[in-house]
């Protein structure tokens, strides 16, 4: 079986589980026999793909040792695209200026972000000058449009991007053979509707969060009304939990019978001994780590944090990542007197988050809506015990962790004092949970993924 | 002339309300009076009042052939009392047609037998006199919570001067032997004195308490005439079959519609067909059947699991460190404040001994993400434990503020 999967974005060049998971999972699929392209907007080389054909929007591809090479098939087609010897292309094709989750405002501070480096007088602010321009877009002009223009909302915009995007990957894999479009996420979501469109494949789509659960009660209408037009248009659905498939099936209509659960896996290997034999910190550490958004509850995690300080002094709260609610967080953490018990250390990656899971004593994660929730499986991983929110997918698979509504402060402080106090709590819950997170691997997910093929092909 | 020997154990605990960390040094009440008298008014209803009534009406159809044993725990009896006194009085009928015998055992179905010596013997003596003031009986026989037993406890045991002791027939201890003749305690253990032991069938006991109404079990559906034809087949290898079991077997955990009571109700005839077969308690067991051997056990035992140990209590550490740090608050109690101690904070202290508060921390079956058909009323054993360490905090810091726990170490 040949699947051609859109994604958005691909280890290590990640900013949130959507990466993980589509790393994962495409290997359980390729240890099925499933041969996978995972298509990504931008590869940066460095991505694992030993077990997957990577192809950017471009049409570049890695190779198994993360070179990035114009792939075979897309050369000829592409006569226009050179590449230099060590595998940096540059491209005349427009940045693919998407990263996963973005809302129209952290879109425009990305753009607005874009817009400095293009005026920075660096190579790669040259570069990206010589880009925008290719394309008929004056780096000057890069501005974060018409918020305030409700008529032309994102005009150079993430629509724009998502459509371009659409655009492009059908003009590189129409011609492509494969029986099974799958994608990521409502950016790819027009792209896999237009590619169903041109070759007549089934369509699957997988929903690793919706906009209902990032916004909330604000949900932007436009992306909503993106995801509902791919969720009508596709052929079945994956979801990523029962609480995910509830949520499509009430807040966007889809039938249930149409929604398949694939629950998200975890590689169990370990490495925390390493970062834990020579811990600097003398504190006992809670951790929150994410995107600081509505969606991740980061403001119930600093109240509670107000309530467990007066009880246990010695501890510090950790809140790693970045997003639009980190600054008020921080404002808040100084209104609470709160300052020596906080670190903001801001977006982690890689061995940073490895050595942040492994020395933390607890893992929070107080989503208001979480589809899944993946990070609780990779503390778990780092044999540190989570506190999880009800209102997470993972919770419908852990059952050795600590669970609490998203908006109970006080059972969040107390189950956080206890965990602080109690180290014989932690080592029964770890103990057990090591376990249960074995069975939660993503050879599983895909087994259950090829299933969901099969009732398409 | 073999024996069918039915003891049966009625238990409820007092169940801890949800207790914040938050609700320490602001509020001592702990248990949770609401659900408890729910459980125990559906427990009486479902089970206590119609199996009593069936019992009494056998006893009275047999003429006194039909003979059985009961130990009813102190905390069941206070909750019987306070929720449902037509369940005592139906016991106390039982009691009155001198065919239904009371064993003693610890008033707040603890492991004092295990942590405490003398705290032991304490709830030893006050479930004694419970018996004797609401049934009229001194009793002889006794049985430990959950049939916790050892050679140390068959000790502490004799000491108290019973006649014998009921014991699980575990495989391992028993060994070749069948639990189908009375044993006793190794006499230097009892300085020389015979303190006999009853060893629970538990392939016929499970086969009523836990397979009755299994459908999948090649034996369903279990009639009485087909098991009395196993217990039968006893005959000439041995003196007794002993039935121990939860009363709540009928209609809590084997619902009336399982046909558990229609069981029950035929089965006495169906034993007693075969004439040389009656019914006997386990006073009468040990004063018919001479002990066959000396038993020594050289491991807790108990009726739990397939284990037959403690791990349901202490297998892992929350369990161990809750269990350690309730009786030493206890002990500390007792060292601060003598035979003054409160009555009541006594009572409280003991009400938190009670097993089932560790039973629900127990992890062992919570693993594969199984959700233990073990009625339990928390959500996890991490959140029971949580719930009882707020709580032994609060009464800590109340009676003992001069005590205070280290913080522990940072792990590293």
């Amino acid at each position: 079986m040949r699947v051609l999967m859109l994604g958005w974005e691909f280890p290590p060049h990640i900013s949130g589980g959507l990466g993980t998971a589509c790393e994962g999972l495409t290997t359980g699929l390729a240890r099925h026999g499933v041969d996978v392209t995972f298509v990504v907007p931008e590869l940066f080389g460095g991505e694992k793909s030993d077990h997957v054909h990577l192809v950017d929007s471009h049409g570049r591809i890695t190779d198994e040792r993360g070179t990035l090479h114009i792939s075979d098939e897309t050369e000829e087609a592409d006569d226009g695209l050179q590449f230099p010897a060590k595998g940096r292309v540059r491209t005349k094709r427009v940045p693919a200026m998407l990263m996963p989750y973005l809302t129209p405002e952290t879109f425009d501070d990305y753009v607005s972000k874009l817009k400095a480096l293009a005026g920075e007088l660096s190579t790669r602010g040259a570069s990206l000058r010589a880009e925008l321009d290719s394309v008929g877009i004056e780096s000057g002009a890069l501005s974060p449009t018409s918020a305030r223009n409700p008529s032309v909302h994102y005009s150079w915009d993430m629509f724009g991007e998502v459509s371009r995007y659409a655009a492009r990957i059908s003009e590189l894999f129409s011609g492509y053979s494969f029986d099974v479009i799958h994608c990521h996420d409502w950016m790819t979501f027009p792209a896999g509707v237009t590619l169903k469109k041109m070759t007549g494949r089934p369509l699957v789509l997988h929903v690793h969060s919706a906009e209902f659960d990032r916004s909330g009660a604000h949900v932007n209408d436009q992306i909503f009304g993106v995801e509902r037009w791919g969720l009508e248009n596709a052929d079945v659905i994956i979801a990523v939990s029962y609480y995910t498939r509830r949520i499509l099936n009430e807040q966007y209509g889809i039938p249930l019978e149409k929604i398949a659960v694939v629950h998200n896996g975890v590689y169990s290997d370990t490495v925390r001994e390493r970062y834990r034999s020579d811990r600097r910190w003398p504190s006992r550490i809670v951790l929150f780590l994410g995107r600081i958004t509505f969606q991740k509850g980061p403001d119930y995690f600093v109240e509670a944090a107000a309530k467990v300080v007066p009880i246990v002094p010695d501890v510090l709260f950790v809140m790693a990542g970045t997003g639009d609610m980190r600054q008020r967080m921080i404002d808040r953490v100084h209104e609470l007197g709160l300052q020596d018990n906080f670190y903001f250390p801001g977006f982690l990656r890689g061995q940073e988050v490895e050595e942040m899971f492994s020395l933390a004593d607890v893992y929070v994660m107080p989503s208001v809506s979480e589809p899944f929730g993946i990070s609780a499986l990779e503390a778990i991983k780092f044999e540190t015990p989570v506190i999880i929110s009800r209102q997470s997918g993972v919770s419908e698979v852990l059952s050795h962790a600590l669970k609490v509504d998203f908006w109970d402060i006080e059972r969040l402080a107390d189950l956080m004092i206890n965990a602080l106090l109690h180290p014989e709590l932690r080592e029964d819950m770890i103990s057990m949970a090591r376990n249960e997170v074995r069975r939660l691997h993503w050879e599983a997910s895909a087994i259950k993924t090829v299933e969901v093929y099969r009732r398409v092909c | 002339m073999p024996s069918v020997c039915f003891y049966f154990q009625v238990h409820q605990p007092f169940r801890i309300k949800r207790y914040s960390f938050f609700q320490v040094n602001h509020d001592h009440i702990y248990f949770d009076d609401e659900k408890n008298g729910t459980v125990l008014k559906k427990v009486a209803e479902k089970c206590y009042l119609p199996t009593n009534a069936t019992m009494l009406e056998l006893v009275k159809r047999h003429q006194g052939a039909f003979r059985i044993a009961y130990s009813i725990t102190g905390t069941a009896i206070e909750q019987m009392k306070l929720y449902s006194p037509e369940t005592l009085r139906s016991f106390e009928k039982l009691a009155e047609t001198g065919a239904v015998e009371f064993v003693n055992e610890t008033y707040y179905h603890s492991l004092a037998a295990v942590y405490h010596a003398d705290e032991f013997r304490e709830q030893v003596a006050k479930h004694r006199e419970l018996v004797k003031e609401l049934f009229g009986q001194t009793p002889r026989v006794f049985r430990n919570t959950e049939l916790i037993y050892s050679d140390e406890v068959g000790q502490l045991v004799s000491e108290l001067g019973f006649d014998a002791v009921i014991a699980e027939g575990a495989d391992d201890v028993l060994g070749w032997r069948t639990p189908n003749f009375v044993y006793s305690v190794p006499r230097q253990l009892t300085s020389g004195r015979e303190v006999k032991l009853l060893l629970k069938n538990y392939r016929l006991s499970d086969d009523i308490a836990f397979r009755f109404s299994n459908r999948g079990w090649p034996e369903w559906p279990l009639t009485a005439e087909k098991f009395a034809g196993w217990v039968h087949e006893v005959s000439g290898g041995g003196d007794v079959v002993n039935l121990f079991m939860d009363y709540e077997t009928f209609g809590e955990h084997q619902w009336a519609d399982t046909g558990i009571f229609e069981f029950l109700k035929h089965l006495p005839e169906m034993i007693l067909r075969k004439p040389d077969w009656n019914f006997a308690t386990p006073s009468q067991v040990i004063d018919r059947y001479p002990s066959r051997a000396e038993l020594p056990f050289h491991r807790l035992t108990s009726w739990a699991d397939v284990e037959r140990d403690l791990t349901a209590w202490r297998g892992n550490r929350m369990q161990n460190s809750a269990l350690n740090l309730v009786y030493e608050i206890g002990q500390r109690l007792k060292d601060k404040f003598g035979d003054a101690v409160d009555p009541l904070v006594l009572d409280t202290w003991r009400k938190l001994l009670t097993s089932d508060h560790f039973y629900y921390m127990c992890t062992k079956w919570f693993a594969d993400g199984d959700v233990h058909a073990y009625f339990s009323p928390y959500e996890s054993p991490y959140e029971a434990f949580i719930n009882f360490m707020n709580v032994i905090r609060d009464f800590r810091e109340r009676w003992l503020p001069e005590w205070k726990l280290e913080v522990p170490e940072v792990a590293g």
